[in-house]
């Protein structure tokens, strides 16, 4: 990994982060656990149509490592890595079949696996009472992926842009 | 973008054939049967194929086991034996093996588990129910015919001193519900619920593949102290509430007797659950570790560890193993009770 | 073409997800209610005949204050980050529990088919 690619990830990492910490500032209106916007999730699907697989897996670790010791719910971090392990193994896989173009649906996909991670997680350190969150968790990662995945399409339009311009 | 339509619709026929195919799937028979053996209600509940006849056997076989293990009944083994005059008498392999199983629990309880003290317990009038305080000088006479080290076994045959009477009321019930579910499990039943007036039997989980869930009777008022969620497993409470007397001086007697004073258990305990693979073992234990009280009891689970138990005691408490503490939950109206998990 | 199937899929599984949440939101329910640590069933009650009372969970030195009034159940008082089991309110939709994910606490209608099998004497 050379120098620049480092400094590439890391301020990936750090936008994450600014990301995750001005989400929490948000009150969140629906009150079930698991269901946020999870804006961080912008940065992972730009990252993964730009790094090398192994560079996102660390990338994400890191950041939801951070995440769960600012946000002070070390908890958090269980669920954030079971989802975490499900979305980056699906949109590896399915970034074979999806181009750059339709970024949101890989998105959404990444958005429910996320969910299923997490209620996988809950099933194991709760009981499977918890499985019954499952279509609510899947109806906000579809509405939450489509609109994450959307705002990364813009961002990797607009950052091709300025590349052509640049050059 | 038809197709995709199309697509649409196929995966959600797919999603919802998979949804009601639970449903749908080979349906159990479900039979019952209850009637009065070895001075008790007996329940048994099977699920499986062929439920009905099953059943059948299942009662068939508890009859022929309290024909041999009565105590009263003129015709059964076990009087044979209390009448002997001290002679050598032959009994069946049921039996003997009954006996050997009780001998060997006995001196595992250093003889906390008395199978011997019918006579006693007579005298307090427990076996008829004409209950009466024997005089002390009575009970020290009778403590004379007590003692399982005295029963002399060889294979199928059975001696005891003369006066003596062998009494395996303690584990009859125990070793009936093992070898209901034995035979249950030979007739293909992979689901039942045998309750023994009381002492449960768990054949499996239930048809659905979740557990029985089974209440704890509160030894001192209405209602249960809480409930287990368990399988495949037996269960049975001992405890001085079940049956009791109050003599007129206003002492309360219940019906199990401590085999070194002779009088009924006074100790810390109200009631002890035994919980294990077999039946025998778990009317064995519970017996005797409510003799033992709540030090003992205890230190005999740490010396053993092939037995799970709850104890009551008189001051509120519970006392749960922690191998079965997370299939217990408490009843909220039983929540004053102070419950602590017993560690190896 | 490839992306309309995948599309397909994604509506489909937002589908499955609404249906699922009416199911669960207006499944009936009945009174009995099991408090749930950690997998294992801390408390089980029926909410028709149970006093007005609270009850104080603890895991790992935090507490969950589980308040119980007119029949009806909620969590009032947290040591928990998010505090969305005090958001959740009472206890009523269907077969949504109350769960507080960082004390590992679930507060769930029990099965009302699931009543006792037997009773140990
Ligand atoms: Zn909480």
């Amino acid at each position: 990994m050379n120098v620049k690619k480092l400094a590439e990830l890391s301020i990936l990492t750090g936008i994450a982060l600014i990301i995750f910490v001005v989400e929490l500032q948000i009150p969140n209106p629906f009150p079930i656990p698991g269901i946020k916007l999870g804006l961080a999730n912008i940065i992972t699907v730009y990252a993964l149509y730009h790094y090398r697989a192994k560079e996102v897996m660390t990338m994400v670790f890191i950041r939801i490592f951070l995440a769960s010791v600012l946000g002070g719910n070390m908890m958090a971090f269980i669920y954030s890595f079971f989802g975490s392990v499900f979305c980056l193994t699906g949109m590896l896989l399915l970034k074979r079949f999806i181009d750059e173009k339709h970024l949101w649906i890989a998105s959404v996909f990444g958005a429910v696996l996320h969910n299923m991670g997490q209620i996988t997680a809950a099933i194991f350190i709760m009981g499977t009472g918890v499985i019954v969150y499952l279509p609510f968790l899947l109806v906000s990662g579809c509405i939450a992926g489509a609109f994450t995945g959307w705002i990364a399409q813009i961002a990797v339009h607009r950052i091709k842009g300025n590349d052509a311009k640049q050059k | 973008m038809k197709r995709g339509i199309l697509t649409v619709i196929l995966f959600c026929f797919i999603v919802s054939c998979a949804a009601c195919a639970d449903d749908n799937g080979n349906t159990l028979d479900e039979a019952t049967s209850e009637f009065f053996a070895m001075n008790t209600y007996i329940s048994v509940t099977v699920y499986g194929k062929d439920a009905d006849n099953t059943v059948k056997s299942a009662r068939d076989r508890i009859t022929e086991l309290e024909r041999l293990w009565s105590v009263t009944d003129e015709n059964s083994e076990i009087y044979a034996v209390n009448h002997s005059d001290g002679k050598m008498i032959t009994v069946s392999e049921d039996t003997a093996e009954l006996i050997a199983f009780a001998l060997r629990m006995a001196e595992r309880t250093n003889g906390a588990l008395e199978p011997t003290i019918y006579p006693v317990l007579r005298a307090w009038g427990f076996t008829t129910g004409e209950n009466r305080v024997p005089q002390e000088s009575e009970i020290k006479e009778l403590l004379n015919m007590v003692g399982y080290d005295k029963v002399r076994q060889n294979g199928n045959e059975i001696q005891i001193l003369n006066n003596m009477m062998l009494d395996l009321g303690a584990v009859g019930k125990g070793y009936a519900g093992d070898e209901i579910a034995e035979l249950l499990k030979e007739n293909g039943i992979t689901s039942a619920l045998i309750d023994l007036g009381g002492n449960i039997q768990l054949l499996g989980t239930k048809p659905d593949g979740s557990n029985w869930r089974i209440g704890l009777k509160d030894p001192e008022g209405a209602g249960n102290v809480g409930i287990l969620s368990v399988s495949d497993c037996a269960i049975v409470t001992s405890g001085n509430y079940e049956r009791y007397f109050t003599a007129s001086d206003g002492t309360v007697y219940g019906h199990i007797i401590d085999p070194v004073t002779g009088y009924p258990v006074n100790n810390d305990l109200l009631s002890v659950t035994v919980i294990a693979k077999e039946g025998k073992i778990c009317d064995a234990l519970s017996t005797s570790l409510f003799v033992m009280g709540v030090q003992k009891a205890e230190a005999h689970w740490r010396q053993y560890q092939d037995f799970d138990m709850i104890l009551i005691t008189k001051s509120g408490e519970i006392h749960i193993t922690e191998g079965i503490k997370d299939n217990f939950s408490l009843d909220v109206n039983h929540g004053n009770m102070k419950v602590g998990v017993i560690e190896v | 073409m490839k992306n309309k199937v995948l599309i397909g899929i994604c509506i489909a599984i937002f589908l499955i997800g609404v249906i699922g949440s009416a199911l669960v939101l207006f499944a009936p329910h009945g009174t009995k209610v099991n408090i749930v640590q950690d997998g294992a069933v801390l408390y089980t009650f029926d909410l028709s005949v149970t006093e007005d009372q609270t009850l104080e969970i603890e895991y790992n030195g935090r507490t969950n204050i589980v308040q119980i009034e007119n029949g009806k159940i909620r969590v009032v008082e947290a040591d928990c980050p998010d505090k969305t089991c005090i958001r959740m309110g009472w206890l009523e939709t269907g077969s949504l529990p109350i769960v507080c994910l960082p004390n590992h606490l679930s507060i769930e209608f029990a099965d009302e088919r699931e009543d006792l099998d037997a009773v140990i004497k």
